[in-house]
């Protein structure tokens, strides 16, 4: 691919993603139309009630997709939208009856739908805000266990506060909605926002720290932050969602958000396919429609002569059964891990052409020297660093060697935060590292990359740079074109709008150094680049490493097990051994250090080489 | 000082079915990543072995035998329908589908036997008490007191001690690493299940002796709380899940007790408030699993 459909790239990928947004609309008012013009009223009763729950599953898909943590909270927000805008526009006169001891700030207010819609949005910000700052906290199954936690905490308040909300008795009287426009404008407005909020930076963030964690952190993303941002959108959509909900019950009670509901919601979002939003919509329609198809059975009938008898909850082993099936036999959801519609390599978008602007120019790199000073780290005993102090300037490329279990990698984390230092420290211009938050460490200009390959599987080679350049605070058109220069640079044109889970080997890692570079840092920490590497992929590896420095005058600091690669690009070396630096000097003088050899082949061998045989000596040099 | 020792023994009876229950969700949990929303219908499936043998004439003790052996049935042959299939499969997947497990077993008890309670009659001195010092104490509670303590020894035994245990906390550490030494993996696993089912089995007895009736979601309920005891111990950890338990189940009584009035219809939402305020200052819970990952 040229270089002009690489810079026609973020124009397509902003083609392609309104496409996806579009296909996830057209969906909706597919089935819509598709419903009322088959059945009539009782389509339009199915299709009122398929828009709630697409709102519902969208909204719960905004935290579930995008942060990959499964959550059943959804409940506990939607009972809270529909109690309160139940409460707010309920007629006076009914309220005195069903809820007499309702607190005067709250009674008599008769809004309309429109009118309490602020509150209830506020209302769900609020307290999405709070229980964010406790389940932002958690990941993984602990997360999706606290999420049923604030479930059965928000159903056992609603039926203990009987002054509001009758307790376990049916809430009545709230006004009703019937008129489908309404409902299917805001499922598409969900499904608008859901969409929007993924392609953004924050989504990319969040999407960043479901793929690893570890190395979102070390762009300098918080995951907290970003899971937070997460969870309070998804949140105070639900509670609308919510409203809507209880607006088109018109009476309901905390039983109607509890499980059963939740159990619904996340059938339809798994069923569709979580990560994505085109999934959620796609879920909502399939499950709506097998449950009615289904909820026909379940009073009993007769077939063929057998009369099937009355079957209670049918439709619940339905859901269950469809869920299994599409768990086993497609576990990304019926759509995949995509969204609807094709990516930006897609042929349909070829002719938009490239109106990309020209990166800014990388921040001047003159004096920074990272220093290592005493960096101590044991684990449970052994001493992996011992008191290694060394210098890191900007300019040069510093190679950092030893054999395995030498300490290096530990080092590396111990300069990025990874680890917490016993003792010692790192610094730059002056700024402690230690002791930092392990996302403030770029804010310092020193960027890393991992030993095991940390790339955002679910994100495309260009995301994938995009979101690094994002989190170094650059605005979206120059993180656009930043993350262009980048790819460019490692020779990733012709990928960019890959998966990189699909990515061969050797792109994998030049991308996970170009997107350390799309950070613009002062100091890079490269740890063993070129592993795995043939020796071709090497020496490109090195030409380009070479450029990079001599470009942006960028200090490098490379950890690598192949000697000559490091002895081609490094003009200062480090040696490691056992947790202690042995060495240190240009490439020849480590090589004429006995401890290195000694290090690197054994007492025994070493001594007899320097004796005898000096082809042998020059082939462990170099 | 009477009151005080009652509660006490109230909160471990009520601790110690929390502790078993979460306990086999952890041992499942640390080998096959399977948070099992399901458990909860093996406790009462063992509640309605128990209500069926009855029906059928066993005496009292041989249908609580019969009951702890239903739960153990269940507890494999979910493993063997459902999970076997999935081995290996994300934590989402397994958690979905054991959700899913769940919902249909309720409705096939809803159909299959009934949706509404269905009493056991136990004889009355189960539900006597006794009196010591002056202080009257129940013999339920005092009786699952010991159930719990017996059944924690014996597996503490059976996972330090016997092959097959230690073949289960090997695999909680590392199960391919397990595998390729030469374990049979199906065997660690149902065994996994079969110990899980069987605490699940002690906590439906004594849950039914104490409640006299078994209803379809008798176990949801207690397992709600069990998870969150396990999260609230550390996910994995099995000292945890059995810490969790008891501090979940303690917390419970004392609220029970000592809350004024008006708040004790919000217990549920003041004890998991209070768990979750835990998890914020411990977000890896009390005794968190050991893990080792490399960058």
């Amino acid at each position: 691919m040229a270089t002009a459909a690489l810079h026609a790239h973020p124009a397509r990928l902003r083609a392609a993603n309104w496409l996806r947004t579009l296909a996830a609309l057209a969906v909706l008012a597919g089935t819509v139309a598709f419903l009322m013009l088959l059945f009539g009223r009782t389509g339009e009763r199915i299709a009122l009630l398929m828009c709630v729950n697409v709102a519902a599953v969208v909204a719960l898909a905004a935290f579930c997709g995008n942060t990959g943590i499964v959550s059943f909270g959804n409940g506990a927000f939607m009972a809270l939208g529909a109690y309160l805008s139940g409460i707010l526009t309920m007629p006076a006169a009914l309220q005195r009856s069903a809820l007499p001891d309702l607190p005067l700030w709250l009674a008599g207010h008769e809004l309309a739908l429109w009118g309490a819609l602020p509150f209830v949005l506020l209302a769900g910000l609020a307290f999405a805000l709070l229980t964010g700052s406790a389940i932002s906290r958690l990941v993984g199954p602990s997360a999706a266990i606290a999420t049923l936690g604030l479930l059965i905490i928000v159903h056992s308040i609603g039926v203990s506060a009987r002054e509001f909300t009758r307790g376990s008795q049916t809430f009545y009287g709230v006004p009703r909605i019937t008129e489908l426009v309404y409902v299917l404008v805001a499922a598409m407005i969900f499904i608008l926002i859901a969409r929007l909020y993924r392609e953004s930076r924050w989504g990319l963030f969040v999407r960043a720290v479901r793929d690893d964690e570890d190395a979102a952190t070390a762009l300098g993303i918080s995951p907290r932050r970003a899971r937070l941002v997460a969870w309070t959108l998804s949140g105070t959509l639900a509670t609308v969602a919510g409203a809507l909900y209880g607006h088109i019950l018109g009476a309901f009670s905390p039983a109607s958000f509890y499980l059963g509901l939740v159990f619904a919601h996340v059938v339809m979002m798994i069923v569709g396919g979580m990560s994505s939003v085109g999934g959620a919509v796609v879920g909502v329609v399939a499950v709506t429609l097998l449950q009615n198809a289904v909820r026909n059975l379940e009073g009993g009938i007769t077939l063929g002569g057998i009369s099937l008898p009355e079957v209670f909850g049918l439709t619940t082993v339905a859901l269950g059964i469809a869920i299994l099936l599409v768990i086993w036999l497609r576990p990304q959801g019926l759509v995949g891990g995509f969204e609807l519609a094709p990516g930006a390599d897609a042929r349909l978008l070829e002719r938009i052409s490239g109106t990309a602007r020209d990166a800014p120019a990388p921040r001047p790199v003159s004096t920074e020297t990272l220093q290592a000073r005493d960096l101590s780290k044991a684990f449970a005993g052994v001493q992996a660093v011992a008191g290694a102090s060394f210098d890191v300037p900007a300019g040069r490329i510093t190679g950092l060697i030893g054999p395995n279990g030498a300490g290096k990698s530990t080092l590396v984390n111990l300069i990025t935060c990874q680890y917490t230092a016993d003792a010692g420290s790192a610094e730059i211009g002056g700024t402690r590292l230690t002791g930092l938050a392990r996302h403030r460490i770029i804010e310092n200009r020193v960027a890393r990359s991992f030993q095991n390959l940390r790339l955002f599987s679910g994100l495309t080679a260009f995301e994938n740079v995009l979101v690094a350049a994002l989190a170094a605070g650059y605005r979206r058109d120059q993180a656009n074109a930043i993350a262009l220069r980048e790819l460019e640079a490692f020779d990733l044109a012709d990928i960019a709008a890959m998966r990189a889970e699909n990515l061969p080997y050797g792109a994998r890692k030049r991308l996970e150094i170009a997107r350390a570079l799309a950070q613009d840092p002062a100091i890079l920490l490269l740890d063993e680049p070129a592993a795995g590497m043939n020796p071709s992929e090497t020496s490109d590896l090195a030409d380009r490493l070479i450029r990079i420095r001599e470009d942006r005058n960028i200090g490098i600091l490379l950890i690598d097990h192949d000697l000559r690669f490091v002895n081609r690009l490094c003009s200062h070396i480090v040696v490691m051994n056992r947790g202690q630096k042995i060495a240190e000097g240009s490439p020849e003088e480590v090589r004429a250090n006995t401890a290195v050899v000694e290090a690197y082949i054994g007492r025994g061998r070493a001594a007899r080489a320097a004796d005898t045989d000096p082809a042998q000596q020059k082939a462990i040099a170099t | 000082m009477d009151q005080l020792v009652q509660q006490l023994i109230n909160a471990l009876s009520l601790g110690g079915i929390y502790a078993m229950l979460a306990l086999g969700l952890a041992i499942v949990f640390s080998i096959v990543r399977l948070i099992n929303f399901a458990h909860g219908e093996i406790m009462t499936f063992g509640g309605y072995g128990i209500f069926l043998s009855m029906v059928f004439g066993f005496p009292p003790v041989a249908a609580l035998c019969i009951g702890l052996g239903a739960a153990v049935v269940m507890a494999l042959a979910m493993e063997r329908a459902a999970f076997r299939v999935m081995r290996g499969a994300d934590v989402i997947s397994l958690l979905i589908t054991s959700f899913a497990v769940s919902e249909i077993l309720k409705v096939l008890f809803q159909n299959g036997i009934s949706a509404r309670p269905v009493p056991i009659s136990f004889p009355s001195a189960w539900s006597s008490s006794y009196q010591i010092g002056g202080m009257t104490i129940g013999v339920a509670p005092t009786a699952s007191i010991f159930v719990t303590i017996l059944s924690l020894g014996c597996l503490t035994f059976v996972l330090r001690r016997l092959a097959i245990g230690m073949a289960m906390r090997a695999a909680a550490e590392d199960f391919d690493m397990l595998r390729m030494l030469g374990v049979r993996a199906n065997r660690v696993v149902a065994a996994a299940f079969a110990i899980s089912g069987l605490l699940a089995g002690v906590a439906a007895v004594i849950w039914t002796a104490q409640r006299g009736s078994v209803d379809p979601m008798m176990g949801f309920f207690p397992v709600l709380k069990a998870f969150i005891a396990t999260v609230l111990g550390g996910l994995g950890s099995l000292g945890g899940a059995v810490l969790g338990g008891f501090v979940v189940g303690t917390l419970e009584v004392l609220t029970q007790a000592f809350l004024p009035d008006s708040l004790t219809p919000y217990r549920d939402a003041i004890v998991l408030s209070a768990v979750i305020a835990v998890l914020l200052v411990r977000p890896d819970g009390l005794l968190p699993a050991r893990s080792g990952t490399r960058s």
